[in-house]
C-alpha cells in the first residue's frame, strides 16, 4: 500500500492501530510502523496529524529498542549459560544441538 | 538385405556397448580412496563420557605413520602442517602416548588410526585395572568395591589394564585389521608425506577423514533426558540403554503350575557365568579368553550333569535343581546379574508367562560363579566367609581334581576374605553380604583382557574339526584326537571337576564312572563362537533347515535394544539343545510350543525335544526406576550413543598456500565480473546499437 495516497485521518488511524498492536508482544510490528510512517512524522510538510503521528512513532521507536535490548540480552544470556543450566535449559529449547552439553 | 545389414549394424553397436562398459566414474569418487575399518564409539554413565567421536562434518587428519616414539614426538612438538592423523602400531597404543595426543588438542592431533601390525606387541588391555570399580561389593559407603585395590596395581585384576575404555577422547579412533587397507595407506603416506617434512604446508598431502560423530554428550543423565523430552519433536534419539538379555536353564523342568507363590521347598544350586564382553571397537572382540572360555565350561557342565542325571526322581531329594545363568552386560557394571538380583527381590523371576513359580533368594542354596579361567593350573575358589558349604564344595572339586583315576592333575586353592574377582557374584554379596556365593576364578593372566586381540591366538585354539557325535560324554582316556594340552582338553578338565562335584552334591553319591565332558563339544563351542555361526553345532540346535548363520563369529557385546543380540540367541538355543530331552511320541507338528522346541539335531534330521531355557531381561533396573539418582553408583547407567554412520577415507589434502590461492582467485573473478557487468549494462548502446524497432520500444 502506497501511504503517500492515503488521506491524512486514514495515515493517523493506520499509525494508531500498529502502535496498539504492538502491546500484544509483537515488536515487529512496533519497527514496522517506524519505518513506515518515518517519512509522514519528520520529513513532511507539517499537517494537522503529523503531531499524533510523530508522537506514535516516536513511542514505536522507544518500544522496539526496548524490545531489542532486551532480545540481544536474553540471547547472550542464554547461548553462554545454556550448558550450565543443565536440564532447565533443555527444557526451556526445542532442538537441542547433537553432541555437546 | 538393406535391412538386415542395417539391424545387424545395431546389434552390433548394442554389443559392443554392453562390452565396453560405461566408465561413469564421479569426480568425487576419483578424488577419494575409501578405508574399510572399525570405529571407536561414545559410551555414557551416569557421571562421564567414554570413548571417541568426530566433529560434525568429519574429522580430516594428515596422515603419519608411527614406528617409534621419535615419531610421536615429531607430532607432538613440531608439527610442520597439523592436524595430524597419526597411524599408531598396538605396542605404541599406550595409556601414555594415548593421553599426550588428547592432550595435544585437536589442533595439533584431529584423528588416529591403529594399524593392526601386532609383531612388537606384548600386552594390549584397554579396561581398568579393577573392572566394574565402582558397581561392585562396597562397604561402609564407600564409593568403590573393596574387592580390587587400584592403587595397588600388581594385585589387582587385570594389571594389564590401561583403562583407554574409560577415557574421553576429542579425536576419533578407528582401527584398521585389513594388511590390505594398511599396505593402502602406509603407500600414500610414503609417496606423498614422507619426505621433506619442511615443505609440508606447501605441498599435497596424503590425509584421512573420519566421520563418527556422535550425538550424545554429557552424561547418560541429560542424554536419556533428551531423548525422552515432550519437546522433541524430532522424535530424535540422543542415546540408548544397554540392553540385552541373560539366558538361564535348569537342569530339570520345573512344573508348570497357576500358583505365583514362592515354593519353599524348591531348593536350587545356581551355576553362573558371564555372557559379553566388549572392546574399543564397533562390531569387534570375540573375548575368548576374558569369558568365553567360562561360558564353554558352564555348557559343558550343564551337558554333563544333563546326562549324568535324567530325572530329579531318582535322586535324594527331588526338589533340588540347578539353575544355569548367563549373564549379559556385565562389562557394564553388571547390567545382567544386578536387574537378576532386582528381579528376583521383587518375585519377578522367572516371569509369568513361565508358568511356572517365582523363585526367591531362600531357594537358592548356594551359587556358584565361574568366573575368568586363564590359567588352569591355579584355579581359587573365593568365599567372602568361610562357610561350610564352601569348605565342602572345595574338598569335593579337589577330590576330582587330584584323582589319579581321571588325571586332571588340578589343584583348587581356597580364598576367603575380599579379595573376589570381579564376577556376577558380586551383584548379589552386595545384597546380602551372607549370600552363599561361590566363585571359581584363576588367578589373572590375560595380557589382553576386554580387546580386539583377546581371540583364538589368545587361547590358542585350533579346530579338530572331527565330525564326530559330541552330544555324547566321552571316555576319560579318549582324547578324540585333540591333543592333551590344547583348549578343548582344559575345559574338559575344568568342566568334568565341576560336574563330578555337583553330581555328587546332588546325589550324595561319588561319582564313579568312566565318563568325562566331550573335548568334541568344546571344540565345536569354540569354532561357533569364534570362527564362524555357521557351524555344526549351531545347525543341530537350530530349526531344521533353518537358513544358516554368517560365516562370523557372533557379536558378543550386549549392545542396544535392535542390536543384534546374536551371541544370547545362540545360546540361548545351544542350551535347548543341550539341556532338553527327546520327545519321540510328539510329531512335528505338535512340537511348536515350549517347552516343547523342534531341534534339528546332530544328523539334521529334526527331533523333538522338551526344553528348560529362557531369557530374562538383562536392562539395569536404573531405567526402570522413576527418579532414579543418576550419581547415586547404586545400578549400571551404562548407555551408548547413537550415530549416523561411520566411514573413513582416505584423499589429496592441498596446501594451505593453494587453497588460500584459490579462494583468492575466486574472489578476484567474483569481482572482475560484477564490475565487467556494470560496464556493459552502463554502455549497451555501443554494443546493441542495431536494435530493432519493435525491440527498442521495449527498452525506452
Amino acid at each position: 500500500m502506497d501511504i503517500s495516497k492515503a488521506p491524512n485521518p486514514r495515515k493517523l488511524q493506520l499509525c494508531r492501530i500498529y502502535f496498539l498492536t504492538g502491546f500484544a508482544f509483537l515488536p515487529f510490528v512496533w519497527a514496522v510502523n517506524v519505518c513506515w510512517f518515518f517519512d509522514e512524522a519528520f520529513r513532511k510538510p507539517p499537517y494537522t496529524e503529523q503531531t499524533q503521528i510523530k508522537r506514535y512513532v516516536i513511542y514505536s521507536a522507544i518500544g522496539t529498542f526496548i524490545w531489542t535490548i532486551a532480545l540481544i540480552t536474553w540471547v547472550i544470556l542464554f547461548q553462554t549459560n545454556r550448558a550450565a543450566w543443565g536440564a532447565t535449559a533443555d527444557y526451556i529449547s526445542f532442538i537441542i544441538p547433537l553432541g555437546v552439553s | 538385405m538393406a535391412q538386415q545389414k542395417k539391424a545387424a549394424a545395431i546389434w552390433l553397436l548394442l554389443w559392443l556397448q554392453s562390452t565396453a562398459g560405461v566408465l561413469g566414474e564421479r569426480t568425487r569418487e576419483k578424488m577419494y580412496e575409501p578405508i574399510l575399518g572399525a570405529s571407536c564409539f561414545r559410551r555414557l554413565n551416569g557421571t562421564h563420557q567414554t570413548g571417541c567421536s568426530s566433529t560434525f562434518s568429519g574429522s580430516v587428519g594428515v596422515l603419519h605413520l608411527i614406528n617409534t616414539d621419535a615419531d610421536l614426538e615429531f607430532l607432538l612438538n613440531s608439527p610442520p602442517s597439523p592436524p595430524y592423523a597419526p597411524m599408531i602400531p598396538p605396542h605404541l597404543f599406550t595409556r601414555i602416548n594415548l593421553l599426550r595426543l588428547k592432550d595435544a588438542g585437536p589442533k595439533t592431533i584431529s584423528v588416529v588410526l591403529l594399524i593392526n601390525r601386532s609383531k612388537r606387541m606384548t600386552q594390549f588391555s584397554h579396561e581398568l585395572n579393577c573392572p566394574n570399580q565402582y558397581s561392585g561389593l562396597k562397604l561402609h559407603n564407600s564409593t568403590e568395591t573393596v574387592t580390587c585395590d587400584a592403587s595397588n596395581v600388581a594385585n589387582t585384576w587385570n594389571r594389564w589394564g590401561t583403562g583407554l575404555l574409560h577415557e574421553d577422547f576429542p579425536f576419533p579412533i578407528y582401527y584398521i585389521a585389513d594388511p590390505e587397507e594398511i599396505d593402502k595407506l602406509e603407500e600414500c603416506f610414503n609417496k606423498f608425506n614422507n619426505f621433506d617434512y619442511e615443505s609440508h604446508s606447501l605441498r599435497s598431502l596424503c590425509a584421512v577423514e573420519i566421520k563418527s560423530f556422535m550425538s550424545a554428550a554429557v552424561n547418560s543423565e541429560v542424554c536419556m533426558r533428551r531423548t525422552n523430552f515432550i519437546n522433541n519433536l524430532g522424535g530424535s534419539k540422543y542415546c540408548d540403554p544397554l540392553e540385552g538379555r541373560n539366558v538361564y536353564a535348569t537342569l530339570y523342568p520345573r512344573t508348570p503350575t497357576e500358583s505365583f507363590d514362592v515354593d519353599a521347598t524348591e531348593k536350587f544350586i545356581v551355576v553362573s557365568c558371564r555372557l559379553d564382553t566388549t572392546s574399543m571397537f564397533d562390531g569387534l572382540g570375540l573375548g575368548a579368553m576374558d569369558s568365553l572360555q567360562s561360558l564353554a565350561v558352564l555348557t559343558q557342565v550343564a551337558h554333563m550333569l544333563h546326562k549324568l542325571l535324567p530325572s530329579a526322581n531318582s535322586q535324594p531329594d527331588p526338589k533340588r535343581n540347578v539353575l544355569f545363568l548367563a549373564f549379559n552386560g556385565e562389562s557394564y557394571d553388571y547390567i545382567g546379574s544386578q536387574r537378576f538380583v532386582y528381579d528376583m527381590e521383587n518375585l519377578a523371576f522367572p516371569t509369568r508367562s513361565t508358568r511356572t513359580t517365582p523363585i526367591s533368594f531362600d531357594n537358592i542354596e548356594f551359587m556358584l560363579d565361574i568366573g575368568t579361567l586363564d590359567d588352569i593350573g591355579n584355579i581359587k575358589l573365593h568365599t567372602l566367609n568361610s562357610t561350610p558349604v564352601a569348605k565342602q564344595l572345595l574338598q569335593l572339586l579337589n577330590q576330582y581334581a587330584k584323582s589319579t583315576r581321571y588325571g586332571f592333575n588340578v589343584n583348587i586353592e581356597s580364598n576367603v576374605g575380599l579379595n573376589i574377582p570381579p564376577t556376577s557374584a558380586q551383584s548379589f554379596l552386595r545384597r546380602d553380604q551372607n549370600f552363599p556365593a561361590l566363585i571359581l576364578n584363576a588367578a589373572p593372566n590375560n595380557r589382553y583382557y576386554h580387546s580386539i586381540y583377546d581371540d583364538i591366538d589368545n587361547v590358542d585354539y585350533v579346530y579338530a574339526n572331527t565330525s564326530q557325535d559330541y552330544t555324547k560324554l566321552a571316555d576319560v582316556n579318549d582324547a578324540k584326537n585333540i591333543s592333551w594340552s590344547s583348549l578343548q582338553m582344559k575345559v574338559r578338565n575344568v568342566s568334568s571337576i565341576v560336574a563330578m562335584a555337583l553330581y555328587e552334591t546332588l546325589t550324595d553319591k561319588q561319582y564313579q564312572g568312566n565318563q568325562v565332558a566331550n573335548p568334541l563339544l568344546a571344540d565345536e563351542f569354540f569354532y561357533c563362537f569364534l570362527l564362524s555361526s555357521d557351524c555344526p553345532l549351531f545347525k543341530a540346535s537350530s530349526y531344521p533347515n533353518s537358513p544358516a548363520g554368517v560365516p562370523l563369529p557372533p557379536m558378543r557385546y550386549i549392545s542396544v535394544l535392535g542390536g543384534s543380540q546374536e551371541s544370547s540367541g545362540w545360546t540361548y538355543r545351544l542350551f535347548g539343545y543341550l539341556l532338553s530331552r527327546q520327545e519321540p511320541s510328539v510329531p512335528k507338528e505338535n512340537c511348536t510350543q515350549l517347552p516343547l522346541f523342534y531341534f534339528a539335531g546332530l544328523n539334521g534330521t529334526g527331533e523333538c525335544r522338551r526344553t528348560t531355557q529362557n531369557y530374562t531381561h538383562a536392562l539395569s533396573p536404573a531405567f526402570l526406576i522413576d527418579d532414579y539418582d543418576w550419581r547415586s553408583g547404586q545400578y549400571s547407567t551404562w548407555t551408548e550413543s547413537t550415530w549416523s554412520q561411520f566411514s573413513a577415507r582416505i584423499f589429496l589434502r592441498p596446501s594451505h598456500v593453494h587453497e588460500v590461492t584459490i579462494l583468492s582467485i575466486g574472489i578476484v573473478v567474483f569481482i572482475i565480473s560484477f564490475c565487467l557487468i556494470y560496464i556493459i549494462s552502463s554502455r549497451w548502446e555501443v554494443l546493441f546499437e542495431d536494435l530493432p524497432a519493435s525491440n527498442a520500444a521495449l527498452f525506452n
